[in-house]
């Protein structure tokens, strides 16, 4: 089979995990500094919280899934493969984040 | 020559295309040197430079070590050692480390990646001859006595006007902010250059690992300089015109700078890490001898890496007030930030262990590096807990942890690229006699200085302090600190002694002193003006080569583009990912343009430094017109279609294709802008959500019917682009077109200046009046420079430069006027909607 090249937009992959996560903790922080600053109550703040965090979540787990299920297409060879591994690892890495530097930090007290 | 060539006819051939080449290629003698554009010339004289610029800050900081090695020290008063102290950071900082790895990335990435020069060899002169002339300026001012001296990152109040009143403040933002938009366009060549210019077969998945640690650091200079270069911008307009940004009794924030600065500062130290990381991982293999262990998890890392440092600044404001659970956010991503960086560590040490690793004075650096970094790395988790940062903030601890990471991640990698790429530079190798004494005396030095910092930093002592009294307990440790900063400088005194004897008395080397396995060392050293004779075709199986064996075939022009043509530097284009062949680029030559305009562009640094406003907006018009200038020649006169580049290789010329460099290179340019404006918006969020004295006393007024004119304006501006192109395309004339889009974007300029003139709050009185200017102007200065980009479409259609299949230039103008009305409706959106916002939801409880 003759190997075509892998689109350059596909590069984008590489940020979309990472990208999620930046979002999603620009988003909890500036939702915090608008809550606190406007006096909403603990229980509202932390629920709004807690959806963007998910939100953040399924949005990388929906990405990890998509890629994970999609085996490389051997038509873009071994770049294609490369690709594909290194953009699912990311994907993995990104959730990981997300849940361990976003998720235990909502526990706490809210505007303290 | 004959030696490298082989049979004597063979040697004939590579001759006589050394010597075609060298004609284009060469750089001529005296004078002629300032009109280099060449990337080795160029990245040395970075280096150099940058080194110059170490040494300096290295004896300012040798200053504060006197001062501070007994108590109550009369070396210095307090005034004199503010400065130094600002002066020893900044320099350091700004104008020797980032410049010496952006000058290694300019002198190596070529060659590694096969490569004969960047995309755009004259920004190259431009961004060195601005890092120059910025530093002269920040450097000079210590002269003058009027340094900088609020500290390397230059905190507001202290740095508003109140309590600065003299011009240390202004040199420091202006200076800096002329350097970073220097290391600025570099990052976006860079980024290009690697993305384009590889040698024909070299897909991303085998491209060296080199590359990949390069293109991400320069992506991340494109994203993390702008919000550094808006505060500044900021900070000087307040300074200079009273916009209260970051004046607190006006609704601004002074907190809105540490935020500005450390979403840059943060980001930065990674920058600096990850091309020394880059070093590491391409000597490690080398030195023993086999391959790196873990690519895949490497560029994974990388990547990781280069976004978690975007999301852990405010580890650097644990003390300003922030709640408990943002905290936790910035200190949780700041310990795991250790994750990615261990990762390399751990495929470093692999490499090792599963090599047989040959000690050299390269490797000595390594071993300081690990030694070094794990230190620093440690300390940097235990500041990621807040509590713990609580005690140590602004201690000497955080001195310590400072310079262990620098030292760590930069000092020690970059001496082991320094004595390993030595040899290319030169074309010798090194005795090594004082190579290794000096290694001992850095390291035993560098330890002994900041080790101890630790101690003392728990022990109380604060940062910035000019002296102490002696009864703190903390005599004893500082002597031995500054003891220790002797060892290190008399280690450093002997490694330039080092360098000095090996280009004096170093052995003779004709390429690959260390059986290296990338393509730098596939080339005669010290390396021709045009790196390889011919391009090279890379089919190895993975990222590796075999330089000695490949060197012969190059230089007699086996390989793409082993011929000259019409006095044309030409290198090749490639398909981002599969490296597949598909332009022709053809750089521009040697010209002072670069340097005129770099000198332009410091006459109007300096204009603004004087307060010469008038001045500055005139030299800032010459500086447009010497840009238009350049833009003339750029390019080639006429279609030719595809061309012979060898191996049976036709390509079309960079300037009849769609994905060529000029097309990139404003993509990334735009990111960087993006970045800038999504720095301004958030900025105004912020004084809204977060700045005392909101809203602001006055009632804000827009007038509704000026801002919806200019939306308009920008949308038909954009529109009468796309005119243009399409008549261009087809073969018509498109001068109506643009001359439409000139006259709607001159009428937008007028009603955004007329929105401007009537601000309510005014500017001067209250922050939202200021932000709404700030806003107001970026769409007035872009709209501005699309008319820019008319003028030059016009002028170079006229020199027949544009033609259906060179259609570029207006690809470029539509783009630029597509992202002028996209930012344009969101700037004027938020200036009309901010009010209102504030209006409804009332003042914060």
């Amino acid at each position: 089979m003759s190997e075509h090249a892998v689109p350059p937009g596909r590069l984008w992959w590489l940020a979309a995990g990472f990208g999620v996560w930046c979002i999603t903790l620009v988003a909890l922080y500036a939702l915090h500094a608008i809550g606190c600053a406007f006096a909403w109550s603990a229980g509202s703040l932390r629920t709004g919280l807690v959806i963007v965090l998910l939100a953040g979540l399924l949005a990388i787990a929906a990405l990890w899934l998509g890629m994970a299920r999609a085996a490389p297409d051997p038509a873009l060879g071994q770049p294609g493969a490369f690709l594909h591994t290194v953009v699912v690892w990311t994907l993995i890495a990104a959730f990981v984040t997300t849940l361990l530097t976003l998720g235990p930090s909502l526990l706490l007290a809210t505007c303290v | 020559m004959n030696a490298i060539a082989g049979h004597p006819s063979q040697s004939g051939r590579a001759l006589r295309l050394h010597r075609e080449l060298a004609a284009i290629w060469a750089t001529g003698p005296g004078l002629q040197r300032l009109a280099s554009v060449n990337h080795s010339v160029i990245g040395l004289r970075i280096m150099v430079t940058a080194f110059v610029f170490f040494i300096i800050a290295g004896l300012l900081g040798m200053l504060t070590r006197i001062q501070l090695a007994t108590p109550q020290g009369a070396f210095m008063d307090a005034e004199t050692y503010n400065q130094v102290f600002t002066l020893h950071g900044s320099v350091m900082l700004f104008l020797f480390v980032i410049p010496m790895l952006e000058g290694m990335a300019v002198y190596l990435t070529p060659k590694i990646l096969g490569a004969r020069d960047f995309a755009f060899p004259r920004l190259t002169a431009y961004s060195y001859w601005c890092y120059l002339f910025g530093a002269t300026i920040v450097v000079g001012s210590l002269l003058f006595g009027v340094a900088p001296d609020g500290g390397w990152f230059m905190y507001t109040p202290l740095s508003s006007n109140t309590y600065t009143p003299g011009v240390n403040a202004d040199v420091w933002l202006l200076g800096v902010t002329f350097v970073e938009i220097s290391a600025l366009s570099f990052a976006i060549e860079i980024v290009v250059s690697i993305l384009k210019m590889r040698a024909p077969g070299m897909s991303l998945d085998r491209m060296p690992i080199f590359g990949w640690y390069i293109l991400t650091t320069a992506a991340m200079m494109v994203v993390a300089f702008p919000p550094l270069i808006l505060a500044s911008i900021l900070l000087e307009t307040e300074r200079a015109f009273g916009l209260p940004f970051y004046d607190p009794t006006r609704g601004g924030d002074a907190l809105l700078w540490q935020h500005l600065f450390w979403l840059f500062g943060h980001p930065d130290v990674y920058i600096i890490f990850l091309p020394m990381a880059a070093v590491l991982s391409t000597l490690i293999p080398v030195f023993a001898g086999r391959p790196l262990v873990g690519y895949r998890t490497i560029v994974v890392a990388i990547i990781a890496l280069a976004f978690l440092s975007f999301g852990i600044w405010v580890h650097h404001m644990f003390a300003v007030g922030i709640p408990h659970l943002a905290l936790a956010f910035f200190s949780a991503g700041s310990a795991i930030v250790a994750v990615p960086t261990v990762l390399q560590m751990f495929a470093w040490l692999a490499t090792l262990a599963q090599g047989r690793p040959r000690w050299s004075v390269p490797m000595l650096y390594i071993f300081g590096f690990f030694f070094v970094f794990v230190l620093g790395g440690l300390t940097g988790v235990m500041l990621a807990i807040v509590p713990f940062d609580w005690q140590v903030h602004d201690t000497y601890f955080v001195v310590a942890h400072l310079h262990y990471v620098a030292g760590g991640a930069f000092a020690f990698p970059f001496l082991a690229a320094l004595y390993y790429w030595l040899p290319h530079l030169t074309g010798r190798t090194a005795v090594h006699r004082l190579s290794v004494p000096a290694f001992w005396l850095i390291f035993i030095g560098f330890n002994l200085t900041f080790l101890v910092m630790h101690l003392v930093g728990l022990l109380g002592m604060p940062r910035r302090i000019f002296t102490y009294t002696g009864h703190e307990g903390w005599t004893g440790l500082n002597l031995v600190a500054s003891i220790g900063s002797f060892i290190m400088t008399i280690g450093f005194g002997l490694l330039v002694i080092d360098l000095g004897v090996h280009l004096l008395y170093g052995r003779r080397v004709r390429r690959d002193p260390w059986k290296a396995a990338t393509l730098e060392w596939a080339m005669p050293i010290p390396p021709a003006p045009y790196n390889f004779a011919s391009v090279p075709h890379f089919d190895s199986p993975d990222d590796r080569v075999a330089p000695a064996a490949l060197a012969p075939a190059l230089a007699r022009g086996e390989g793409y583009l082993g011929f000259t043509r019409n006095g044309w530097q030409e290198t090749l284009g490639v398909h981002m990912t599969s490296g597949t062949p598909d332009q022709l680029v053809v750089l521009p030559r040697a010209t002072y343009l670069p340097l005129w305009t770099a000198l332009t562009t410091a006459g109007v640094v300096l204009a603004f430094l004087f307060k010469l406003y008038f001045l500055a907006l005139a030299l800032g018009l010459v500086v447009v017109g010497l840009f238009v200038l350049g833009g003339q020649s750029a390019g080639l006169a006429r279609e030719y279609g595809p061309l012979p580049v060898g191996r049976g290789v036709n390509v079309p010329p960079h300037t009849e294709v769609a994905g060529t460099p000029p097309w990139w290179a404003l993509i990334f340019a735009l990111i960087a802008d993006g970045t800038l404006f999504t720095s301004l918006v958030f900025g105004t969020l912020y004084l809204w959500i977060a700045a005392p004295n909101w809203p602001p006393a006055v009632s804000p007024n827009t007038n509704l019917a000026l801002a919806l004119g200019c939306v308009i304006a920008l949308f038909v501006a954009a529109a009468g682009a796309r005119g243009s192109l399409r008549a261009v395309a087809s073969g018509r004339a498109p001068q109506a077109w643009i001359g439409l889009t000139a006259l709607v974007l001159v009428a937008g300029i007028v009603a955004v200046v007329g929105l401007i003139g009537a601000v309510s709050p005014r500017p001067s009185e209250h922050a939202l009046g200021a932000t709404a200017a700030a806003l107001l102007g970026f769409v007035a200065v872009h709209a501005g420079i699309g008319v820019v980009f008319l003028l030059s479409n016009v002028l170079r259609i006229g020199a027949g430069r544009v033609s259906p299949k060179r259609i570029v230039d207006l690809r470029l103008t539509r783009l630029w006027l597509d992202y002028t009305a996209v930012t344009g409706t969101i700037a004027i959106g938020l200036v009309l909607a901010l009010p209102t916002l504030v209006a409804v939801l009332g003042a914060r409880p």
